[in-house]
């Protein structure tokens, strides 16, 4: 299958800040979740897509084609809908996005005509006629995503689409975009800090930290390479048995009487579960292993690269102190 | 909501140029400029002077007619409309000043609210280049521009040429018309450089109607005061909007005798300056513009 976007050996710097650190890349089409905290490098990555950063070293993809030579032509393939705001006061609804068309090289009729669609079918057709800034957060959201979707994009590029939302807002906002993103032949990256929302619409993570890389694949697979994890449940007194996995390193969390949480070390297995509950005679009425959520798999990849980073710095403070002398 | 539940439909057709876009842009600014009241009071008064001159040079015609021996007559008491470049030359001067004004409210409204409210994020991430963004905003404020100078002039031409000697008239003063429509395009082309540079660092009216009236009170009044201090006319160059007549002048063909023929190539020389000096200020506001925050 023909890549969606590809990025070879990509570093941006703003400055001295590296904003992007040699990514490589090679992503195939379908719907993607970038994941990663503020200055991770999402955006960069994302401007970088749409062709309006240029990347300081390395070569960026979309489509197969460089985004350095042709950018204007790659964002008529592409609907972008910015986290801020980006309305423009003054304009109603139906002409905001009749605009976005035109701006995307649709021919105005069209445009306005398609306006009208992609507003009904985000449920705004009430509203088309009401200035921009009359509508809730809610509203707006919708209108921008009408924008982006109003010249059939092939890919979305979606930052932060659920900002500013309320519960049910939310919810509805990512069963539209559930909706879009299961278009045939249509892929959608999606960016966001809250990954539950990215767990629910996306088959692809990208996580990003410091302008690297740290995972990414499929939910499942980053899911897969987990240390085992399981919910143990019991009848009875359970002290001894708790004491028994603490002493072989396994860890315990979200303990009450009948229930806990528990990750086996590395080379341990299941077998512990029963050998210590036998020794303290305890009834085990269960053991569930539990899927990781993308919360945890996304901490786990932190903490495992800050591990790395301090292990580098330490050795690397003995050469440096050499070096001062 | 599904949105294949509402049976989504895609849509695969030829696209048009980027540059057409920058019509869309344009058209788009004048749009929300007409929307506000305030632009409709404005033009109100620009229309004014201009309605007031459509009817003297009716009148002048229907009097002609009735009585071509006080023709003379007319021209001398309505020197306003005697149909010669200057007449046309001071018309478009006097609607300019109308228009300072408008463009001074409508700054924020074309241009600063782009850099202040993302409107910039909605124009990049499109099928557009930064030039193309540019050009369409240059072209909605040039469009303004004229339509309160150049398009009135023009029509008061041809009302002029059909109601006295009809093409004769317009015939024979083709010179006019160009002088018209060079005067207007080096208003429209100068503003709208020297707006957009404003608006994209200022944004906000208060400190837009600030600068654009030091830019076109301030410096005047200060260019009257050096030159009768220093005795030197070359301080009346510091005047960009009296550079501009004389170049309005200069495209009617009636520059006037002695010192204005000594200062037409300085004031070129300012104003092409004063347009490279907004270009350089425009270029480095759209170049840092991060489209994703």
């Amino acid at each position: 299958m023909a890549s969606l976007f590809q990025l070879e050996n990509l570093t941006h710097y703003y400055g001295r800040h590296c904003a992007l650190d040699n990514v490589n890349l090679d992503i195939a089409p379908g719907t993607i979740g970038l994941v990663g905290q503020n200055g991770a490098g999402k955006s960069t990555l994302m401007q970088i897509l749409l062709g309006l950063n240029q990347p300081t070293q390395g070569v960026a993809r979309l489509f197969g084609k460089d985004v350095r030579q042709a950018g204007v032509e790659l964002r008529g393939r592409v609907g972008f809908m910015p986290e801020r705001s980006a309305l423009i006061p003054g304009l109603h609804g139906v002409e905001y996005v009749a605009l976005a068309g035109e701006l995307s090289g649709m021919p105005r009729r069209e445009a306005m005509r398609r306006a009208h669609e992609s507003l009904s079918y985000l449920g705004l057709e009430e509203a088309r006629y009401r200035k921009l800034e009359q509508y809730s957060v809610g509203m707006q959201q919708r209108v921008k995503l009408a924008a982006t979707l109003v010249h059939d994009p092939d890919l979305l590029l979606l930052d932060e689409p659920t900002a500013g939302l309320d519960p049910d807002g939310r919810n509805k906002m990512l069963s539209l975009i559930h909706g879009l993103a299961s278009r045939p032949d249509k892929s959608l990256v999606l960016s966001s800090h809250l990954l539950g929302d990215i767990e629910r619409v996306c088959h692809t993570t990208i996580i990003l930290d410091a302008g690297r890389v740290i995972g990414v694949g499929q939910m499942d697979d980053l899911r897969s390479a987990r240390p085992s994890c399981y919910t143990v449940r019991w009848k009875g007194e359970a002290d001894g048995f708790l004491n028994g996995l603490r002493t072989v390193g396994v860890e315990l969390e979200s303990v009450n009487e009948a229930s806990a949480q528990a990750t086996l070390p590395e080379g341990k297995t299941t077998q512990v579960f029963f050998a210590l509950a036998h020794r303290h005679r305890l009834s085990l009425t269960a053991l569930e292993p539990e899927e990781e959520s993308l919360e945890a798999v996304y901490h786990r990849l932190i903490n495992r690269q800050e591990d790395v980073q301090s292990t580098r710095s330490d050795q690397a403070m003995p050469v440096e102190q050499e070096a001062a002398s | 909501m599904s949105i294949n539940s509402v049976g989504y439909r895609g849509w695969s057709e030829r696209l048009v140029s980027p540059w057409i876009s920058s019509w869309s842009i344009a058209r788009t600014g004048l749009l929300l400029v007409l929307r506000r009241k305030l632009f409709w009071i404005l033009l109100g008064f620009a229309l004014l002077n201009f309605l007031f001159m459509f009817a003297l040079i009716y009148l002048k015609a229907q009097l002609s007619a009735q009585n071509p021996a006080i023709e003379q007559f007319v021209d001398r008491i309505l020197t306003s409309v005697t149909g010669t470049g200057d007449s046309y030359r001071n018309f478009m001067f006097l609607q300019g000043t109308v228009t300072m004004l408008m463009l001074a409210f409508a700054g924020e409204v074309l241009v600063g609210s782009d850099f202040q409210r993302g409107g910039l994020t909605f124009y990049l991430s499109r099928r557009i280049s930064r030039r193309h963004y540019a050009l369409g905003k240059l072209l909605g404020i040039g469009l303004l521009v004229s339509l309160t100078t150049t398009i009135p002039a023009v029509i008061l031409f041809i009302e002029y040429g059909a109601m006295t000697d009809s093409f004769t008239y317009l015939s024979e003063n083709w010179r006019i018309l160009v002088g018209i429509l060079g005067y207007g395009t080096i208003m429209a082309v100068v503003l709208s450089l020297v707006l957009f540079a404003m608006a994209a660092w200022l944004q906000k009216t208060v400190p837009l109607v600030m600068a654009w009236a030091a830019l076109f009170v301030l410096l005047p009044v200060l260019g009257g005061i050096l030159r009768r201090v220093q005795d030197d006319r070359h301080w009346l160059l510091i005047m960009l909007w009296r550079n501009l007549r004389l170049l309005g002048s200069w495209c009617f063909g009636s520059v006037d005798s002695g010192g204005e023929t000594e200062l037409i190539g300085w004031a070129g020389c300012i104003v092409v300056l004063v347009c490279a000096a907004s270009v350089a200020a425009i270029i480095p506001r759209l170049r840092a513009v991060r489209v994703v925050q």
